[in-house]
């Protein structure tokens, strides 16, 4: 249920804001398609964390590539 | 193609949502500017009257003239620096306040702010101290006084003594900005004990003329440790809503001014908002427990009441030298606190450095962008070593040409492989955002912004831009509606935009690239009835971001050739 309410939140930013920034991501998939996977997979609690860390990795001085979710 | 195209439709019908339906939404949820203080016609700049401050202004028949109700009773001088008013004799009462510092608008002969009115005229607001029980005064006892003036170090006295021979004493101090103090006396020189509760009130007879906004809350206000509760004038009841608190205050804020009685912090008092029977709000503190005085004997009780301009630095001061709770919060920050006050300061200090606020915002976007800095130019130098990278990645699309996820993937462990990355990710941009927001809200909130002039005709950088080309810059005599006056500064936000675009790469896709073609004017719009402020600091991040794109290109030379072709 809440896992259903943060897809739908990334969701919304892929079709919202995401659109209109230059494309900028540093990884594959990118941070709201990780996001959606894990938290399908694993559900809120894992799944959150997981995309919270993906987004946290995601900086200047970060990683980059192809990162699926595990 | 047909994807693209069937996309591009969906953002042509969401970006002419956003642009018909922003006027609606923002002026709910962002309230954009504070009102014009200026209009241009006929080539001149013309002040706009603020309406909530003339006082002839639709007032009933019933309410005198400010002037009359003020000769009708004894009263004690005040002048400070800040303040100047004076105090009613009758009935002890704190109505009539002016803020030497500010005035009603940005004409040169305009009226300073008339904070405090009596009871009787228009916009009723005073505030004062008292006794509650047998024997005490009440609205109609007439004090005697010390002195003939309240000012900086020069305290007075107010006093009474009723039939019973208890003597009530007001000993009445003010500092150099907004807050009186009061040390309340009951000296029983009768010979049966005294029962006395003492209190601080305020009431003002209508409620603020500035909107109750999402982003700047204005109405009753009551803290109460630490949490604040911020009313809504319709909620107001005659019941009361009651709080009690040994450390807390109620007032009512404007947007701009604010009255708060500050108990004795030592002393559970209720703090309660109410509305009277004739429709005034109140907000009072009454102590919880009565003290009984015996013959003989004194009681004294040190209270406070603010009434001024809610100053940054005053207010910081209030809360940490008198300890008073969240006072700082009267101005109503909201979430982003931590990020809006030192930028508050940081735009306060540069200002004082160069004397104009414009100049101050251009310095801070200037800083913003400097600490930007090292992520633009880390991401230019991996884009000029993309360059080398080109001939591989060009056979990789040879190879996926029907495969565009695998291609996507491919590209990405090419990157991996060879340490390189075009993109900084999303976080730099973002990060802007927030900044933004706390620009907004210290341009929207701060007094220290209201009327503060940048050049030419702007003289209030809180307030939209008044000068429009859609009337020929006030030539024509008609006032075009806001929706589509689209001020001079808001076309240059637009036009910046625009060009900073036009010199980075055209993005790949053909949908991007449209958004890329449509974002500058719809922003333009977007922006229009934004605070000049804000719009001088967007202006100059652009401008700023084609200086370092000049500059990177000029250090990596191959970089140009490659956008060119």
């Amino acid at each position: 249920m809440i896992a259903r309410a943060l897809i739908l939140m990334a969701r919304f930013w892929q079709v919202g804001p995401s659109r209109i920034l230059p494309p900028s991501c540093r990884y594959a998939p990118s941070c709201s398609a990780y996001a959606i996977e894990a938290l399908d997979r694993y559900g809120a609690l894992k799944g959150g964390w997981l995309a919270l860390r993906r987004i946290a990795r995601c900086h200047p001085w970060g990683g980059c590539g192809h990162d699926p979710v595990p | 193609m047909k994807e693209d195209s069937k996309n591009f439709v969906l953002f042509a019908v969401l970006a002419a949502l956003i642009l018909f339906g922003w006027p609606v939404i923002s002026g709910y949820f962002f309230p954009t500017a504070n009102p014009p203080v200026t209009k241009i016609e006929g080539g001149q700049t013309k002040v706009v009257p603020n309406p909530a401050a003339d006082p002839t202004s639709d007032a009933p028949g019933a309410l005198r003239d400010r002037r009359i109700v003020l000769a009708e009773t004894p009263r004690v001088r005040i002048d400070t620096p800040a303040l100047a008013g004076s105090i009613n004799l009758k009935g002890a009462r704190l109505d009539d306040l002016i803020l030497k510092r500010y005035d009603e608008t940005v004409a040169k002969n305009s009226p300073p702010i008339h904070l405090l009115s009596p009871a009787g005229a228009a916009g009723a607001y005073f505030g004062g101290f008292g006794w509650q029980g047998d024997g005490a005064p009440d609205a109609n006892t007439v004090w005697t006084a010390t002195g003939d003036v309240l000012g900086l170090g020069r305290p007075v006295t107010l006093q009474t003594t009723n039939a019973a021979g208890q003597r009530f004493q007001i000993k009445l101090s003010v500092d150099e900005n907004y807050m009186f103090t009061a040390e309340q006396t009951v000296a029983n020189g009768g010979t049966a004990p005294i029962t006395v509760r003492p209190y601080t009130y305020v009431q003002r007879a209508e409620k603020s003329p500035d909107p109750d906004q999402w982003t700047a809350r204005v109405g009753p206000m009551v803290v109460v440790d630490d949490d604040e509760t911020n009313l809504e004038w319709d909620e107001v009841t005659q019941a009361g809503s009651r709080f009690a608190t040994t450390k807390g205050w109620a007032g009512f804020t404007d947007h701009y001014w604010l009255t708060a009685i500050i108990p004795d912090q030592r002393t559970p008092v209720d703090l309660t908002i109410r509305r009277s029977a004739a429709g005034r709000f109140g907000a009072e503190a009454l102590a919880q427990n009565p003290t009984i005085v015996q013959p003989g004997r004194a009681a004294v009780q040190t209270v406070r009441l603010f009434a001024g301009a809610k100053e940054v630095k005053v207010l910081d001061a209030y809360a940490e030298q008198l300890g008073i709770r969240n006072i700082d919060n009267a101005i109503y920050w909201g979430w982003f606190k931590v990020l809006e006050k030192p930028i508050f300061y940081y735009l306060d200090w540069l200002f004082r450095l160069v004397g104009n606020f414009g100049v101050a915002i251009m310095l801070l976007t200037l800083t913003i962008r400097l600490l930007l800095f090292p992520i633009a130019q880390k991401q230019f130098a991996s884009m000029a070593g993309m360059r080398a990278l080109q001939p591989k990645m060009k056979a990789l699309q040879e190879k996926y040409k029907e495969d565009k996820p695998r291609l996507q993937q491919e590209m990405m462990q090419l990157y991996r492989t060879e340490k390189v990355n075009p993109m900084a990710g999303c976080l730099p941009m973002l990060l802007q955002i927030p900044v933004m927001f706390a620009l907004y809200k210290v341009l929207i909130l701060t007094i220290e912004m209201r009327h503060q002039p940048f050049v030419g005709w702007i003289r209030d950088l809180s307030a939209p831009d008044p000068l429009t080309p859609v009337n020929l810059f006030g030539l024509l005599p008609f006032t075009p509606p806001a929706f589509i006056a689209i001020g001079v500064v808001p076309i240059l936000l637009g036009v910046s935009m625009w060009l900073q675009f036009k010199l980075n790469p055209q993005p790949a896709d053909e949908m991007q690239k449209q958004v890329f073609a449509i974002m500058p004017w719809m922003l333009m719009f977007v922006m229009a009835p934004f605070a000049v402020g804000l719009q001088v600091y967007w202006i100059t991040s652009n401008v700023l971001t084609m200086a370092q794109q000049w500059w990177l290109y000029r250090q990596h030379p191959s970089m140009k050739v490659a956008t060119a072709k």
